[in-house]
C-alpha cells in the first residue's frame, strides 16, 4: 500500500473517530400537525427525574407531570389538579386530599392514593432539588384508593406546597417492564399523568424536546388543541425573534426591551407582560465592614435611584414594594424604595463620612454578564460618587461570588451582595427563611443577620399561613418593616417582568409566575 | 515517509498532552467552586459536600490531575456540570455539526478561492485582478459575525430566500426520519438517500457556510495569486514560455502544483481560525455545534465541558495540521526530508 493510500486511510479513520460514528440511530419525530413551538434560550433538559428536577426542564415537565394542586396567581387561590378537594385540620397539622377519578399514568397504571404516596415518598427520600418542600410531612396514610392523609410535624400550608413547580409531581414510581426509574426517565421517557408525553429528546439538537398528546388524558381533548409541543433551544434572542417573525416558532419566552417594543406593534404577533416572582435585591453586610453601622446602610438605601433603575429597564422590571412580590401572601404596599440624596448625605455625615468629610469605600459583587444588575451598579456608583463614597463593584461568576460571600473570614466578605431570589412554591416564606434567618454556616443569608427576635417571627410564618392568612399578612408586613426600614439590612431593587411574544394564532394564553416560563399548552387554542 | 509520519505523530501527541495539562491547571486556578455549578445555586451545604466528594474536588491538585489524565486516556472526559452528561458524549454530538459547517466553508474556500487566485494571477494588474483583490480583502477584513448577521437579515428575513436558522426543518423528522451514522446530517442524508432532509440541510447550511467561507476564500485567493506570481518568475516558467506554452498553460500545468503547497499549509491555520469563527456563526444561525455547546459551558462555568471543548479543538487542530503536512508531502516530496 502506497503512503498516499495510507494517508487517506488515516484521514478517513480520524474523520470517523471525531464525528463519533453512531451506528444508525433514528431521530425521533412528533406529529407535525398543530405543533406549539416554544423557543427557549438555554438547554431545556438537565434532569428528567420528577423527584430531583430543579432546572429549566420545568417548561416541558409541567406539561407532562401534574401535582395534586395548582396555584392561580390571578385569583391567589389554590386550584384542583390531581386532587379535587382538600382540607386541613388539627391547626394545619393534618391535611386530607381527595384524588380525581379516572386518572391514569402514561404507563397505563391507574392513579391511586398508594401510587401518589409512593411518588411523594420517593421524592422525599431522594433529597434532591426542591424535595425539602415536603420537610413538614411526618407520615402519609392511604385510608382508601382516593384519599391521601398527611400528618405534619408542624403546621404548614400543604395546599401551596403541593402546588410547587418543582418536587410536587405525582408520577408512577415503577418503570414499565421493571428496572430503575431513574435510568428509565434519563433516557427521555416519562411516567406522568399530564396531557402530553415525551415523544423524543434530542440532546444538544435545536429541536431538543418534543411532546405528543396523551389521547386518554383525564381532561380530554374536546375542541381545538395543540397535539404536540416542541421545545427549541435558541440561545440568541435576535435569532429567536427572526424565527418568530418567519413563523418557524410559536412562542418566545423572553425578548429584550427593544425587540419587545417592536413585537407590540406587529399585527401577526401577540405580547404579554407580567410581573414575575423573581426580584433583585442588594444585601448589606451587617456583620463586618462599614455597613455594620445601620446609619451607613440606611444612607446606601437612600442613595439608590429606584425609579431611575426601573426606567432604564424599559419595561423588563417593575418597582418592588418590599421583599414579597405582588400576588403572594405577604406582599405589602407602601414599602417601595425612594431615592433621597439629602437624607443619604445627612446619614453619612452623622457616621463621619460623606460630602466634606471622610471618604468611604464600599465593596460590591454582582453577577457577571447580567445587564440588569450592571445597570443598577452603574446608577449606584454614580449616586454614591457624588456623596464622596467610592463603590468598588466586581462582576463575578456565581460560584466565585458565592464562595467569597461565604468566606470563613468575615472581613474578606463583600459589603454589598446583589442577587435574585424566587420561591420554589408560591409562598413568601422562602425569602425570609433563606435570606434573613440566621444560619451557621452561612448559606443564603448574605446580610449575615443574626437576630433571634427576627428568627422567631420567621419561624411562625408557615403555621400562620396555614391557619390564619390575615395574621400571616400582618406578620409579613411587620417583618419587612423591621428588616428594611428599621434595620435596613437589604434593598429590594425591582421585580423582573416577563415579556413574552407569540403568534397571533394562539388563543387562551395566560402567564402564571408561580410556574416560571411554563406554557400549559393543553389550555391553548390554535387557529383553525 | 513512515519516519516522517512517526515524527509528526510524536510532535502532535506532545502538543495535545501540553494542552491537556495547561487546560486542567487553568480550570483549577479559576476562582469558584465547581460543586456549586453542579449541585445548583440553591444546594444545601450537605449536598455541596456530597457533590465535592463525588467530583473528587477534595483531593489535592496533583491527584486530581492524575485522575483527570488517566480518565481522559480511558475515554472518560468527565461529566458536564451543566448538562450532567458525559462530556465526550456531548462533544461527539456537537462536533460533527461544527465539522459540517466549517468543512463546507473550507470546501467553498478551496473551490472558489483557488480559481479566483489563478484568475487574479493570470490577469495581474488588470481590472479582474483588482476586483478579485478587493473582494478577497473584504472577505478577510469584515468580521464574520457582521457578515452572518447581514446575510441572515437580508437573505433569510427580508428576502425569505433561505431559512433563518437551524440545521434543517425539524418537521421533516415526521415524514422522512433520518438514520444517523456519522452524526453529520448532510452526509447521513446523502448516504441514506434522504433527499428531503438533504435539501433542507443544504438550504440551512448555505448562509452560515457562506459566512464561514468568506475569510478562508479571501486568504486562499490572495495566497494562490501571490504563490503563482512568484512561480511565474522562476526559470522553469521562462523555459516553458520559450518552449511555446501559453501563459495560461504555464500557470495551470506547471506553476499551480508547486504553488498549492503553501496554500495547503495555510489551510490548516485557516481551518482552526474558521472553527473559532464558527462559534459566532453557530450562535447567530442556531447551528447545534460545538460553538453553542462552548458558549453554554462558558456561561455556566462548566469547567469539564470547557476543558473538553479546548482539548477537542486542540486535537482537531493538530490532526488537521498533520493531514495538511501529509498532503504537502504528497504534493512536494522535498517536504519529507525537511
Amino acid at each position: 500500500m502506497s503512503w498516499r493510500i495510507r494517508s487517506l486511510a488515516l484521514a478517513a479513520a480520524v474523520a470517523v473517530t471525531v464525528t463519533g460514528c453512531s451506528g444508525g440511530a433514528v431521530r425521533k419525530a412528533a406529529s407535525t400537525s398543530s405543533t406549539f413551538v416554544y423557543s427557549f434560550n438555554l438547554n431545556v433538559v438537565t434532569d428528567w427525574d420528577p423527584a430531583t428536577s430543579y432546572s429549566n426542564e420545568i417548561i416541558a415537565m409541567q406539561n407532562v407531570y401534574e401535582s395534586l394542586t395548582r396555584y392561580d396567581t390571578k385569583s391567589k387561590k389554590v386550584e384542583p389538579r390531581l386532587a379535587t378537594k382538600w382540607a386541613s385540620s388539627d391547626g394545619g397539622k393534618k391535611w386530607t386530599f381527595t384524588l380525581r377519578d379516572g386518572v391514569k399514568f402514561h404507563t397505563g397504571t391507574a392513579l391511586t392514593s398508594s401510587a401518589a404516596k409512593a411518588a411523594i415518598e420517593r421524592t422525599m427520600k431522594m433529597k434532591g432539588g426542591a424535595a425539602y418542600i415536603w420537610d413538614p410531612v411526618k407520615s402519609i396514610e392511604t385510608p382508601d384508593p382516593q384519599t391521601l392523609v398527611f400528618e405534619l410535624k408542624y403546621a404548614a400550608p400543604l395546599d401551596l406546597v403541593s402546588s410547587s413547580g418543582y418536587a410536587s409531581y405525582i408520577y408512577d414510581t415503577k418503570a414499565p417492564g421493571g428496572g430503575d426509574l431513574k435510568d428509565y426517565v434519563a433516557k427521555g421517557h416519562d411516567t406522568g399523568t399530564g396531557p402530553y408525553t415525551v415523544a423524543s429528546w434530542n440532546k444538544g439538537q435545536e429541536a431538543e424536546v418534543r411532546l405528543s398528546q396523551v389521547k386518554d388524558y383525564w381532561d380530554g381533548w374536546k375542541g381545538s388543541h395543540y397535539t404536540s409541543v416542541e421545545f427549541r433551544n435558541t440561545p440568541q434572542v435576535t435569532t429567536a425573534w427572526q424565527q418568530l417573525q418567519a413563523g418557524d416558532v410559536t412562542y418566545v419566552h423572553r425578548l429584550n426591551p427593544q425587540l419587545f417594543a417592536q413585537a407590540k406593534g406587529m399585527k401577526d404577533l401577540k405580547t404579554d407582560s407580567v410581573p414575575s416572582f423573581q426580584n433583585l435585591m442588594a444585601f448589606f453586610n451587617t456583620e463586618a465592614g462599614p455597613l455594620k453601622d445601620v446609619k451607613l446602610r440606611k444612607a446606601v438605601q437612600a442613595a439608590i435611584d429606584y425609579n431611575g433603575l426601573v426606567s432604564t429597564l424599559k419595561g423588563s422590571g417593575t418597582a418592588a414594594s418590599g421583599v414579597v412580590p405582588t400576588g403572594l401572601t405577604g406582599a405589602t404596599p407602601g414599602l417601595a424604595g425612594r431615592q433621597d440624596t439629602a437624607q443619604a448625605t445627612r446619614l453619612l455625615n452623622e457616621a463621619g463620612y460623606g460630602p466634606g468629610k471622610k471618604s468611604l469605600t464600599l465593596d460590591l459583587t454582582y453577577a457577571q454578564g447580567d445587564d440588569d444588575q450592571q445597570k443598577f451598579v452603574t446608577l449606584l456608583s454614580s449616586a454614591l460618587k457624588s456623596l464622596n463614597v467610592k463603590l468598588q463593584a466586581k462582576p463575578m461568576q456565581w460560584d466565585a461570588q458565592w464562595d467569597r460571600a461565604k468566606s470563613k473570614d468575615a472581613s474578606k466578605r463583600q459589603d454589598v451582595f446583589v442577587m435574585y431570589w424566587y420561591p420554589d412554591y408560591p409562598d413568601a416564606y422562602s425569602w425570609f427563611l433563606n435570606l434573613f434567618r440566621s444560619a451557621d454556616p452561612v448559606n443564603f443569608n448574605l446580610t449575615y443577620l443574626d437576630d433571634s427576635a427576627v428568627d422567631g417571627e420567621i419561624d411562625k410564618l408557615p403555621e400562620l399561613t396555614a391557619t390564619n392568612r390575615s395574621a400571616a399578612e400582618a406578620s409579613y408586613a411587620s417583618l419587612q418593616r423591621k428588616l428594611l426600614v428599621d434595620q435596613a439590612v437589604a434593598a429590594p431593587l425591582f421585580v423582573q417582568q416577563y415579556q413574552r411574544a407569540y403568534s397571533a394564532d394562539v388563543d387562551g394564553y395566560t402567564d402564571d409566575p408561580a410556574y416560571p416560563n411554563v406554557v400549559f399548552a393543553h389550555e391553548l387554542t390554535p387557529a383553525a | 515517509m513512515t519516519r516522517y509520519l512517526l515524527r509528526r505523530l510524536a510532535q502532535a501527541a506532545f502538543v495535545v498532552a501540553g494542552v491537556v495539562v495547561l487546560t486542567f491547571v487553568v480550570m483549577r486556578l479559576v476562582p469558584g467552586d465547581p460543586a456549586v455549578t453542579y449541585a445548583g445555586p440553591r444546594a444545601s451545604a450537605a449536598e455541596l459536600a456530597r457533590t465535592r466528594a463525588e467530583l473528587g474536588l477534595d483531593d489535592t491538585l496533583p491527584v486530581q490531575l492524575w485522575d483527570y489524565l488517566s480518565s481522559l486516556v480511558q475515554g472518560d472526559w468527565g461529566i458536564s456540570l451543566h448538562t450532567r452528561q458525559d462530556v465526550l458524549g456531548d462533544i461527539s454530538t456537537a462536533f460533527p455539526a461544527s465539522l459540517e459547517l466549517v468543512g463546507t466553508g473550507v470546501i467553498i474556500a478551496v473551490l472558489v478561492g483557488i480559481p479566483l487566485g489563478v484568475l487574479a494571477a493570470r490577469f495581474r494588474g488588470r481590472p479582474a485582478d483588482g476586483s478579485i483583490r478587493i473582494t478577497s480583502m473584504a472577505g478577510v477584513s469584515v468580521p464574520v459575525f457582521l457578515l452572518a448577521l447581514f446575510a441572515q437579515n437580508v437573505f433569510a428575513t427580508k428576502l425569505g430566500w433561505l431559512p433563518v436558522a437551524g440545521e434543517y426543518d425539524p418537521s421533516l423528522d415526521g415524514t422522512s426520519p433520518l438514520h444517523l451514522y456519522t452524526n453529520i446530517t448532510a452526509v447521513d442524508a446523502l448516504i441514506t438517500g434522504n433527499w428531503p432532509i438533504l435539501g433542507s440541510t443544504l438550504a440551512h447550511l448555505a448562509l452560515p457556510a457562506a459566512a464561514i467561507a468568506a475569510y478562508p476564500t479571501g486568504v486562499v485567493a490572495q495566497m494562490t495569486r501571490a504563490a503563482l506570481i512568484e512561480e511565474s518568475t522562476q526559470n522553469h516558467a521562462r523555459l516553458e514560455r520559450a518552449l511555446g506554452f501559453t501563459r495560461w498553460q504555464v500557470l495551470t500545468r506547471f506553476s499551480l502544483r508547486p504553488a498549492l503547497s503553501p496554500v495547503l499549509a495555510l489551510l490548516a491555520l485557516v481551518f482552526a481560525f474558521s472553527l473559532v469563527n464558527a462559534f459566532l456563526v453557530e450562535a447567530i444561525f442556531n447551528w447545534p455545534g460545538l460553538g453553542r455547546y462552548a458558549a453554554d459551558s462558558i456561561r455556566s462555568s462548566d469547567a469539564p465541558a470547557i476543558a473538553g471543548v479546548t482539548i477537542a479543538i486542540a486535537f482537531t487542530y493538530v490532526v488537521v495540521n498533520l493531514l495538511v503536512d501529509l498532503a504537502q508531502a504528497a504534493i512536494d516530496p522535498r517536504v519529507r526530508i525537511r
